[in-house]
């Protein structure tokens, strides 16, 4: 038992992660109802910022700093890429937001180095205890702080302008023109703020380990978690990040003791396969809305 | 319409070099006297009036898991044939142009064969191929046109390719003494191998296998993918299993990872990891007291700042760099070469063929020390050539390349009795 509680909560850190970038995902996706696919980009560019930052000002202060370096990048690449397509199919967006990650990790990646990078967080793999249970500081430290941009993205949603701009134009894009809702303004802030939120995904997945160029492959784990949760249901994804990092981490510990004959790096697929189960039984996902096409 | 034309012109300006239209990689024409071989001086000739020999070069220069060691082996291979060059060339009639046909393989098989393609019309041989799986990719072709290639990794399976020049001990032999030091420094009774899928990892992990066979030692396999992130099964293993020894075949950052974890969750056993997971950048990490404290560096050469002719002419060669142990293995890699360069253009017939005899023929070659001899002897049969002795590091942050040799070249009994019939990794 002891066991399966320190996997879950392993598993509940590092989901955090994927629940920032599932966020990011599903913002872009309610106002522009285009995937992102330059999310790994901007999450590698968050890591790598806390990285060169965190030396001179501590991790403390470089990580608020980098996520709002990135949100600008992403402000910039929203203006430069993606408003001029508006109007373009939806397609033809995320084909340029692929572009847009390809350049923006090319960039990065000259800000990498060929080593590993460190961002210089206070935790390392120190662990602590809670009761009985021994787990590492850093998967308490990403769920506290996931929990708590989480409140005040949900409270930024239901109770400010900008929020409910936001929520009326994902809602309705004429509708929420006619209002004088800048639906412009709607697209760039949902680019901001999923900027942000990779950033900040970013210094966590470099925690203990570091970050190096192949780094970004971990923001692809945010695709799962959106199916699973549900393409633009916000509480979605947080779920679905939540879900795929305790499957991953139980099927590590778990997997090779009650079902070896499944091979031994199950846990790297396992995320795929509840994304395949979640879209068999609710192909909207668990919170997505269902969609009615009227013919 | 402005518009299209900006396209067009972007695309052309993309597809065009891609295609080697301007690149730069004109014909050199004029006095070929065979694939990679021209009577007319190298672009950056010390003498002018030497022909030119042109050896590639295909390894992982930017984004791929190696780069760190990579570009360093591909700088060192430089500075190396350009001390040749200045020493009269080979057989003073002719020069090494390595910085010609440089390609990066993104540690990507395809884009390896690719590349491969692009340039092998060209050069004589290859300077370096980096990667066993890459190099598995075009091995075919090598074979196919007698086309001699110094590898830049060291599976078992070179032991048994003509055209392959490789120096050093490979993987499996690497592990084997790793078990074999363990028994006499360490005292385990368990063996776990926690490596990578393929002809890196698989083929550590089988000499482990073998060695922790004969010793009497159980053995417990654990692959695992490459990434940081993914090391969460491999370290569960460990800390579940307890193992005495666990011999490590992965990159640098995983490494790090699990040897960290491990040890923050309790785990006191002792770690070997072969010579690719070591990179002195892991001082700087979070696991570094981990690394310090439970982690050995098994090594095909000595590091850096051995004091051998091989490693001081090295340093000399290459002032001003940060010390990495790339170096050193780019620079020993390419003595080999250089001696069947020798016996090829003594021997008259200079030419692919011409290489590949004088390959055969080689029963040792001087490595100024930075390995013996008899490593690179690549004309008996695959079991009397295999070279057997490796090398233990320690983590020493004090070490240019944050290693020191605890024991130097030696071979453990395994390896020793191990008969060589075939790649180790296919018997794991």
């Amino acid at each position: 038992m002891k066991g399966l509680l320190e996997a879950v909560i392993r598993g509940l850190g590092n989901g955090s992660v994927y629940a920032l970038l599932a966020l990011g995902f599903v913002i872009i996706y309610k106002a522009t109802r285009v995937i992102s696919f330059a999310q790994p980009a901007l999450m590698l560019a968050g890591g790598v910022a806390v990285s060169h930052l965190a030396g001179t000002t501590g991790f403390y202060a470089a990580v608020p700093l980098a996520a709002l370096l990135v949100a600008g990048v992403a402000l910039g690449v929203e203006r430069a890429a993606i408003r001029p397509m508006v109007g373009r199919p939806a397609f033809v967006v995320a084909i340029i937001t692929l572009g847009v990650d390809v350049v923006v990790r090319v960039v990065v990646n000259a800000f990498i180095g060929r080593d590993v990078r460190q961002v210089g967080d206070p935790w390392g793999f120190a662990q602590v205890e809670l009761g009985p249970l021994v787990v590492q500081q850093r998967w308490l430290a990403m769920l506290a702080v996931t929990a708590a941009l989480v409140a005040l993205l949900f409270a930024f949603f239901r109770y400010t302008r900008y929020g409910l701009a936001m929520r009326a134009a994902a809602h309705d894009q004429e509708t929420a023109l006619a209002q004088g809702i800048s639906v412009g303004a709607v697209f760039a802030l949902s680019w901001a703020i999923a900027g942000f939120l990779a950033a900040v995904a970013g210094a966590f997945a470099g925690t203990g380990q570091g970050i190096e160029q192949s780094t970004w492959v971990i923001a692809l784990k945010a695709l799962p978690a959106i199916i699973v949760g549900g393409l633009d249901s916000l509480g979605g994804a947080v779920a679905g990040g939540l879900v795929v990092g305790v499957v991953e981490s139980l099927f590590q510990s778990y997997q090779g003791e009650y079902a070896p004959w499944l091979g031994q790096n199950f846990a790297v697929v396992s995320p795929y396969v509840v994304m395949l189960v979640v879209l068999l039984v609710r192909p909207y996902g668990l919170f997505g809305t269902r969609e009615v096409e009227r013919v | 319409m402005k518009g299209r034309c900006v396209a067009v012109g972007a695309a052309l300006m993309v597809l065009l070099p891609a295609c080697g239209v301007i690149r730069g990689d004109d014909d050199r024409g004029g006095g070929v006297r065979a694939p990679g071989v021209t009577a007319e001086p190298c672009p950056s000739a010390v003498d002018r009036k030497k022909g030119c020999i042109y050896l590639g070069t295909v390894s992982d220069l930017t984004s791929g898991p190696f780069a760190a060691l990579a570009v360093p082996i591909t700088d060192a291979q430089k500075a190396f044939w350009a001390r040749v060059n200045k020493a009269g060339g080979i057989g003073g009639t002719y020069e090494v142009d390595v910085t010609t046909y440089v390609r990066d393989n993104k540690y990507n098989p395809e884009v390896h064969r690719q590349v491969y393609n692009e340039i092998k019309d060209r050069v004589l041989a290859l300077a370096q191929t980096l990667g066993s799986p890459t190099t598995a990719a075009i091995l075919g072709d090598l074979k196919t046109n007698g086309i001699v290639a110094a590898p830049a990794s060291w599976t078992s399976a070179w032991e048994f390719e003509d055209v392959i020049v490789e120096s050093g001990s490979n993987y499996c032999v690497e592990a084997m003494n790793s078990v074999d030091y363990a028994m006499e420094a360490h005292r385990p009774r368990s063996v776990m191998a926690v490596h990578l899928a393929g002809d890196y990892g698989a083929d550590a992990a089988a000499g482990a296998k073998i060695a922790a066979e004969r010793n009497g030692l159980t053995f417990t396999d654990v692959e695992t993918p490459p990434g940081a992130t993914e090391q969460g099964r491999a370290i569960t293993e460990i800390t579940k299993r307890r193992p005495d020894l666990v011999i490590l075949t992965t990159g640098p950052a995983d490494a790090a990872t699990i040897v960290g974890q491990a040890a923050a969750a309790g785990f006191r056993g002792r770690f070997i990891g072969t010579g690719p997971t070591w990179n002195p950048a892991l001082l700087k990490s979070p696991a570094a007291p981990a690394l310090k404290a439970l982690y050995e560096q098994s090594s095909p050469g000595r590091p850096w700042n051995a004091e051998t002719p091989g490693h001081r002419a090295m340093r000399e060669a290459l002032p001003g760099v940060t010390p990495n142990d790339g170096y050193t293995s780019g620079w020993a890699w390419a003595y080999p070469m250089k001696a069947a360069l020798e016996a090829m253009v003594a021997g008259g017939d200079v030419s692919r063929k011409g290489l590949l005899a004088a390959v055969k023929k080689l029963r040792t070659v001087d490595y100024e020390g930075m390995l013996p001899p008899e490593a690179g002897n690549y004309a008996d049969d695959p079991n009397t050539a295999t070279f057997r002795q490796t090398i233990v590091n320690r983590v020493d942050d004090k070490a240019p390349t944050g290693v020191t040799i605890v024991k130097d070249f030696s071979v453990g009994p395994t390896a020793r009795a191990y008969t060589f019939d075939g790649p180790c990794f296919a018997k794991l």
